[in-house]
């Protein structure tokens, strides 16, 4: 099985901050490219900068999307909706979690949360899990990479390269779905979202092959 | 509480009292999802205890029919 490395988890963390600044509810792959470049310093970040993607320009990129609707706009979140109708979301969690336990909480809500076959699931998400994870086909590519070359760990480079791959790759079918639709409306993003990180490196006409390419070539000359 | 986190969920109610459906549905889909979790933590609970479907339908203003064919055969997952 493929890590993570502590950098890429300190990318991945540094991307849902990102996230929660642009009010969005959810974490997909250009909060991912948010993350590389805020994280600095590693070659990810530099193929990134010296194609003139640097962090404010990548922020405000990401804002001129939401502006034209590719993302949404800022959201409350749900501890700051319930909390409009006087409900403390944190007391229920801490509370819940006292009266069953952490693993009969976490059974329960992937029951609400189940997809099933016949009349679809119960709810697309609940407050007592994180925001939805839309980066897993980023993710997934990132580890494949990382197994066609025989590294064990996945750093921030291979984040990227898996975000570029995404990028090139149409979404499986099992995530074009009345489920996956629902989720993404849930959190304000449009049916048809599959990531925006595409339009936010084009907004920069960023390559993708030569980027691909670049850290392709970073991976096999040396270690993660 | 502090005066600006007061602050930030007066404003956010004040949203919501201002009839703004992008705020108010959703506020409305985060409750769902709550209650979702919480019923099927005490279903389950009661369950475990021995109650029937019969008494957990009443307790809920539901249908047996109703409590049945959304919990039965699920795959409950603990047992304290």
């Amino acid at each position: 099985m493929v890590q993570r490395s502590e950098h890429a988890r300190r990318v991945l963390d540094l991307a849902r901050e990102e996230a929660e600044g642009f009010g969005h509810r959810y974490l997909g792959p250009e909060h991912l490219v948010l993350g590389v470049l805020r994280d600095g310093g590693s070659r990810a970040s530099r193929a990134l900068e010296t194609r003139g993607v640097e962090l404010a320009a990548a922020r405000e990129a990401l804002g001129r999307l939401a502006d034209g609707g590719v993302v949404p706009g800022p959201r409350p979140s749900d501890a700051e909706l319930l909390g409009s109708l006087g409900i403390d979301l944190e007391a229920i969690r801490r509370m819940t979690e006292q009266a069953f336990g952490r693993t009969a909480l976490g059974w329960a809500i992937r029951e609400a949360t189940r997809a099933r076959g016949r009349g679809g699931g119960r709810v697309p998400r609940t407050p007592l899990r994180d925001p939805p994870l839309l980066i897993t086909q980023a993710l997934y590519h990132a580890g494949e990479q990382a197994r066609a070359l025989g590294v064990g760990v996945v750093g921030p480079e291979l984040l990227l390269l898996g975000v570029v791959t995404d990028i090139q790759t149409p979404w499986p079918r099992c995530m074009r779905n009345r489920w996956t639709r629902q989720l993404h409306a849930s959190v304000g993003l449009p049916e048809d979202y599959r990531g925006a990180a595409g339009p936010l490196l084009q907004a920069f006409g960023v390559d993708l092959d030569r980027l691909g390419g670049a850290l392709l070539a970073e991976l096999e000359a040396g270690v993660p | 509480m502090g005066e600006a986190a007061s602050s930030e969920v007066t404003q956010v109610a004040a949203a919501t009292s201002s009839q703004d459906p992008e705020v108010g549905l959703a506020a409305v889909a985060a409750l769902r999802g709550l209650v979702e979790v919480l019923e099927a933590l005490q279903v389950e609970n009661a369950r475990a205890k021995g109650w029937s479907w019969q008494q957990i339908a009443a307790r809920l203003g539901v249908t047996k029919q109703a409590v049945h064919h959304k919990y039965a055969g699920r795959r409950f997952g603990f047992r304290r």
